[in-house]
């Protein structure tokens, strides 16, 4: 059999063809669905409790919008779980083995994986943020209300939370190619230490605390970080989620599939 | 066609695969022989640009498969059954690949009914024998109608009649014209199914031939001959030179003879023969002839233990 030439196949369309089976891959397995149903019962759930628990005032009660950043402090852990085990399932499973057989251009697949992965994440977040307030509103009505007009004060930083955290997610997912080992990494950055360290009382932990992505991320939903600002915070998920991303990228793409 | 030119793998320690070089042609079942821990998953998972070679070029159709758009509609390949997310059903999984490679989603209900997985495509691969995870492997390394097919292990958990399905596809697709290479350790298989073996013994090629060859090449011819007195004749065959050896009460072989040789000597010798046949030697003996000797070749070096307990 002669060779024949292969058809040109432009990256973009590459690109999107992948986009397409990774989505494919992400709605087709349960765990994706009750992350997403985890992060819902949170976002949703706590936003109807605190509508229905608001004062009778409207005068000294928050916005509704208030539970659509406070909710996701919690429920960010639903959606950093579901876009990094998006990426170690296939490492826990052997999977990655086909994977790579079908989409063998590994810095393609690393793009298109970690697009699926945090814009859905970061798309069901919002979602999930609107959905909380306006359950906030419904439960709280007259006493709380909804200013269209501050709605992107609230969306717009969890959906930089989300975004960066489960970045932050597939990067440790493509570095550590372990679940356990990868969600504990992610946990300790995005929760533990930063409340932990300053509990000691040294400013050189309270600096380390500080440099950590959970605390720009509780910054960002709730404000209540001291010596932390918008800037900082801002800077910190940034540069977390791209270091993380940039070392799982380089594993992935110089080392062996699976070994 | 793959051309393998040179290609090592290095753990450690551990030389996996030492400077193999050989072509797969199209046409042909060619099998990749060794084994366990020879070398043959690691040298078909550089090919599929799995693993990185510590050196050496493995080529698909003269590009490297890691460069390819549409690798699904040029090479086809099954290494591990197992090797997929167990909640998804069987024919999800297959959607996936058809989409990674713009393959229409009709051409998946074609390979689940070609490879005979039916409506356990619409089940979750949890539940799936491992016969019918091969199945589903088979089907997703069909699904492009590629021209290349690389199998490791194919009939590994297969049934018989699952045996005798992969032989026939083997066949078919080589006499379609597309380039097959499978592996296996199982000796008699690959007499029955490779029209060419690459032999392989702790990562280093030890054979590259057409199975007759290396049957031929090897096979001293041996006779398989009864007596009723058999003691007799043992002692006449080794008084005229014969090496031979009681295999029953009644039997002898007798090594690098023929059966005119052995017949002729019975005869001059007034011994009743009920049974005299030449038996060719079965690849089992020649592998083990060639790997054994590969061990030998090696045995300075430190290598693993492993890889030595079928060859020696």
């Amino acid at each position: 059999m002669t060779t024949t030439a292969a058809p040109h196949v432009s990256p973009g369309r590459v690109l999107a063809r992948t986009c397409a089976a990774e989505w494919t891959r992400l709605r087709t397995v349960r765990a994706t669905w009750w992350f997403a149903a985890a992060a819902a019962v949170v976002m949703v759930g706590i936003g109807t409790v605190a509508g229905l628990d608001a004062g009778p005032s409207p005068a000294d009660s928050d916005p509704a919008w208030t539970a659509s950043t406070v909710t996701a402090v919690p429920a960010q852990f639903a959606l950093l779980a579901l876009a990094l085990t998006a990426v170690t399932s296939d490492y826990a499973t052997g999977g990655i083995v086909p994977t790579l057989q079908w989409t063998p251009r590994r810095s393609v697949l690393a793009l298109a994986r970690t697009l699926v992965a945090v814009v859905s994440a970061t798309a069901l977040g919002v979602l999930l943020a609107l959905a909380s307030a306006l359950a906030a509103y419904a439960g709280g009505r007259p006493a709380l209300h909804l200013p269209l007009a501050e709605g992107l004060d609230a969306l717009g930083p969890v959906a930089l939370v989300v975004a960066c955290g489960t970045t932050l997610a597939v990067g440790l997912g493509l570095l550590l190619r372990n679940t356990a080992g990868a969600l504990i990494a992610a946990f300790l950055l995005m929760l533990v230490l930063p409340f932990v360290l300053p509990v000691f009382g040294y400013a050189w932990m309270s600096a380390i605390a500080e440099a950590l992505p959970g605390s720009g991320a509780i910054f960002l939903l709730i404000g209540e970080v001291p010596g932390m600002t918008t800037a900082s915070s801002v800077t910190t998920l940034l540069a977390w989620a791209g270091g993380a991303l940039l070392l799982g990228w380089l594993r992935f793409v110089r080392d062996d599939a699976n070994r | 066609m793959i051309e393998v030119r040179g290609l090592t793998k290095r753990y450690g320690s551990v030389l996996a695969v030492d400077d193999l070089t050989f072509d797969v042609e199209p046409g042909k079942v060619t099998g990749f022989l060794g084994p366990n821990g020879a070398g043959k998953s690691t040298t078909m998972r550089m090919v599929l640009g799995l693993d990185r070679p510590t050196s050496g070029t493995a080529l698909v159709n003269g590009r490297p498969f890691g460069t390819l758009a549409e690798p699904l509609r040029e090479v086809g390949a099954l290494l591990d059954p197992g090797a997929v997310h167990s909640g998804r059903t069987g024919r999800n999984h297959l959607r996936v690949a058809a989409r990674t490679n713009g393959i229409p989603f009709r051409r998946v209900d074609e390979v689940i009914e070609q490879v005979g997985l039916g409506t356990a495509a619409r089940r979750r691969i949890k539940g799936y024998s491992l016969g019918m995870r091969q199945r589903l492997g088979i089907a997703a390394a069909l699904l492009g109608d590629p021209r290349v097919l690389l199998f490791d292990e194919p009939v590994n958990g297969l049934d018989l009649d699952g045996v005798r399905w992969i032989r026939s596809l083997l066949r078919r697709l080589a006499d379609e014209g597309r380039t097959v290479l499978v592996s296996s350790h199982l000796l008699s298989e690959m007499q029955q199914t490779a029209d060419r073996l690459v032999v392989i013994g702790r990562g280093r090629l030890i054979a590259d031939a057409t199975t007759d060859e290396i049957l031929r090449g090897l096979g001293d011819l041996q006779v398989s001959v009864r007596s009723s007195r058999s003691e007799e004749l043992l002692a006449g065959l080794r008084d005229h030179g014969f090496t031979a050896a009681r295999v029953d009460a009644d039997q002898l072989r007798v090594e690098d003879a023929s059966a005119v040789d052995v017949g002729e000597l019975a005869n001059s010798l007034h011994l009743p023969l009920h049974h005299l046949s030449e038996v060719a030697q079965s690849l089992e003996d020649a592998y083990l002839a060639l790997t054994g000797s590969s061990v030998q070749f090696h045995g300075r070096e430190a290598a693993p233990e492993k890889t030595t307990e079928t060859a020696q």
